[in-house]
């Protein structure tokens, strides 16, 4: 019987295992191997130059730039839905009317592609016509056509907005799904024992809510990396650059200046800096399972 | 009860990848394959009819995959790298295809140019130009494109022009008058960047001439040069006096061309496919829109022309070589299909015997503009190695953010240009 079920695991996994492994293992390894070579996308015949890709990076003012926005760009990501997310499911959860529309209105941006969202607001930030500069002309009475896109010194914050708009959504349906379990008749001890609404926030719901917070940041992590799309829509990383993160320098580099081996260089550090992120996730996530389990 | 035997999944598990591998060879036999970017505004329903023609003509049957302009710069490099590229690609002449010709990509058609005596058939200027690389040939010119400075005529009539401005102080004055009058004088959509080209093609071909661009174009003059700087500042000037519309890095080429249609802008410097989309958002040639071209600027500089020409290519490892080859010579050499084309999509034929009545008022004046030129020279993107017009592309757009920026952005360009030119 047990060999019997032996052979069913194995069958049932071929086929999901060799998809992954053509479209994840194998890719993966190509990167490496091409961070290492000079190719350029078309010719045949590349050759190895060592550690040189590598190298470039540390002298690429791009990749910098590139860097120092990725890491805005999650910092953000993390810190605005979270924070959202949790204030939201709050509100919604003290039982004000129409608690239950509310839920489905604002969980429903998760529900649309990155595409869509990015087109959205891409309407939204459109200086002559968009919804925002509208409303802000409309309110100071004034022409008001600032290029939230099209400035280097908004363009990044506009899509963090955006994303941070659509990502929102989730966060609060973890965390309330976090607060149905939290007991009610410990939230009755504090109103007994005198605790204010903040105390009661702070000392017993916060430290309850850790593991849908461990869910939520970790969520808000992994989304961020993958937050290409909506980026690439919005801004194509401009202009001039203001707006790459890692994954659209890498992209630039690859495809459009035809720099293949440079660009699969970046892409190998930026799957380092991802798996060290994940790693701390996993930490966290194993020292939540041990305090709650 | 039907039972699942272990043979039949394991079977079957094989069988269902095996089956797509068998349509695909299937799917492949006989038929050539093909990707191009004429998709949305660059006349996809119009392709696809030239494309019936061929195969109603010869049977042979074209399996395509149309890829939007832009996206297409990106899918066809993800289709080389994987080893997967069509039979028949379009692609831009120039620098483009150089690229990949030098990386043993393309498969070369001199004897189907020799046997179908294609010599005969294609311009001599654009044959030269566009369909020789490393001295052979690789590309068949499917269609080209000229641009100019296209304007809505009932502006300009009413800012009272009579005459196109022939020379730079003439188009001042012309754009002082509009500012006076409360249009914005230039319209210009650099969100994607490469709207931005013409100004500096035109501003360095009227200045400093074709050799010498030819030569920056080539990594064998540098950006810090003074012929670079003085066509920079001649750019500046015209923000500095407000003729351009404000947010130029917010709007596409499409946005500026509406707010020309519209009488918000009075010109945009644009190829001769915005004919095309003006036409089809009803606009009438001649009447509603017309062009001029570029001012001279400077006497005794030879009078180029800018454009972009699409061609067609065929890849080095086509499956069907010579269905890629009949479909390349047939495209071209089909007069009737060259004017319905060319005619679509706002754009100009290669082909000798294509009658030049069949084009509108406009497109006429731009074949006979073409014609009269002293040189024909791409546009940007399409005369510099891509690593090279990358950094250019973006230096544009920086510019436009703050023209007062103009040195400093230059000294920074020569710098990356002289490393892209090393990749």
């Amino acid at each position: 019987m047990e060999q019997h079920n032996r052979f069913w695991r194995i069958a049932f996994l071929i086929l999901p295992l060799a998809v992954f492994g053509l479209f994840v293992v194998w890719p993966l390894f190509s990167s490496f191997y091409y961070s290492f070579t000079n190719w350029n996308g078309f010719d045949p015949d590349y050759r190895f130059v060592g550690f040189d890709n590598f190298a470039k990076i540390a002298t690429d003012r791009l990749f910098l730039q590139a860097a120092i926005n990725t890491t805005i760009w999650m910092a953000a990501a993390i810190v605005l839905p979270t924070a959202l997310g949790l204030m939201l499911a709050l509100l919604l959860d003290s039982r004000v009317a129409g608690a239950r529309v509310f839920k489905s209105i604002f969980y429903l941006p998760i529900c649309l592609s990155a595409v869509i969202v990015g087109q959205i607001w891409t309407w939204i930030y459109q200086p002559d016509w968009g919804l925002l500069n509208t409303v802000i002309a409309q309110v100071t009475g004034d022409k008001f056509n600032y290029p939230w896109l099209a400035k280097p010194d908004s363009a990044l914050w506009s899509v963090i907005v955006a994303w941070s708009w659509q990502q929102t959504g989730l966060s609060m349906v973890i965390y309330l799904a976090g607060l149905t379990a939290i007991p009610g008749d410990l939230l009755e001890v504090c109103e007994i024992e005198g605790a204010s609404p903040w105390q009661r926030f702070r000392r017993v719901v916060l430290p309850l809510l850790a593991p849908s917070t461990v869910v939520v940041v970790a969520l808000s992590v992994i989304n961020s990396l993958k937050g290409f799309d909506i980026l690439y829509i919005m801004t194509g990383g401009g202009p001039f650059n203001s707006s790459d993160t890692l994954a659209m320098h890498m992209y630039n580099e690859s495809f459009k200046k035809y720099l293949m081996g440079y660009g699969s260089a970046i892409s190998v550090v930026l799957f380092l800096i991802a798996l060290a992120i994940i790693g701390l996730y996993f930490r966290q996530l194993r020292k939540v399972d041990r305090i709650y389990g | 009860m039907t039972r699942i035997s272990r043979r039949g999944v394991l079977l079957g598990s094989l069988a269902v990848p095996m089956l797509g591998m068998v349509r695909l060879a299937w799917a492949q036999s006989g038929e050539v394959t093909i990707s191009h970017y004429f998709t949305g505004e660059l006349g996809l329903k119009a392709f696809n009819e030239q494309v019936a023609k061929f195969t109603e003509a010869t049977g042979v049957a074209m399996k395509d995959s149309p890829v939007g302009h832009e996206d297409f710069k990106t899918d066809i490099l993800v289709r080389a790298a994987g080893n997967s590229l069509p039979d028949v690609f379009s692609y831009w002449a120039g620098a483009r295809v150089q690229f990949i010709v030098d990386s043993s990509a393309l498969h070369p058609i001199d004897e189907m140019w020799a046997a179908n005596g294609l010599d005969a058939v294609i311009a001599k200027p654009v044959a030269d130009s566009a369909t020789l690389y490393n001295g052979k040939r690789y590309l068949v010119p499917f269609n080209y494109h000229y641009a100019g400075m296209f304007y809505n005529v009932k502006v300009l009539a009413d800012a009272g022009m009579t005459a196109p401005p022939a020379t730079w102080d003439e188009f001042l004055a012309l754009c002082e008058t509009l500012k006076g009058k409360g249009v914005a004088p230039i319209a210009l959509g650099s969100k994607n960047r490469w709207p931005a080209q013409f100004w500096f093609d035109y501003l360095l071909l009227r200045t400093a001439g074709p050799d010498y661009r030819a030569k920056l174009m080539a990594g064998e003059a540098k950006y810090s040069d003074p012929e670079v700087g003085a066509a920079l500042a001649m750019w500046k000037d015209l923000f500095d006096k407000g003729y351009f519309v404000e947010n130029a890095n917010a709007d596409d080429w499409t946005d500026a061309s509406d707010k020309v249609a519209r009488g918000e802008a009075a010109m945009t410097l644009m190829g001769t496919w915005i004919t095309g989309y003006w036409n089809g958002n009803g606009l009438v040639p001649g009447q509603d829109y017309d062009f001029f071209e570029f001012p001279r600027v400077a006497d005794g500089v030879p009078n180029a022309a800018v454009g972009p020409v699409d061609g067609l290519v065929i890849a080095a490892n086509a499956a069907n070589v010579a269905g890629a080859e009949q479909f390349l010579s047939f495209m071209v050499s089909d007069a009737g299909v060259q004017a319905a084309w060319a005619n679509a999509q706002g754009a100009l034929s290669a082909n000798v015997n294509v009658d030049p009545t069949i084009y509108n008022v406009v497109m006429q004046k731009a074949a006979a503009t073409v014609a009269a030129a002293d040189a024909f020279a791409f546009n940007y993107d399409l005369s510099t190695p891509p690593p090279v017009a990358e950094v250019g592309l973006s230096m544009f757009t920086r510019f436009i953010d703050d023209p007062s920026q103009a040195e400093a952005i230059l000294a920074q360009v020569a710098t990356d240009a002289e490393a892209a030119f090393k990749e």
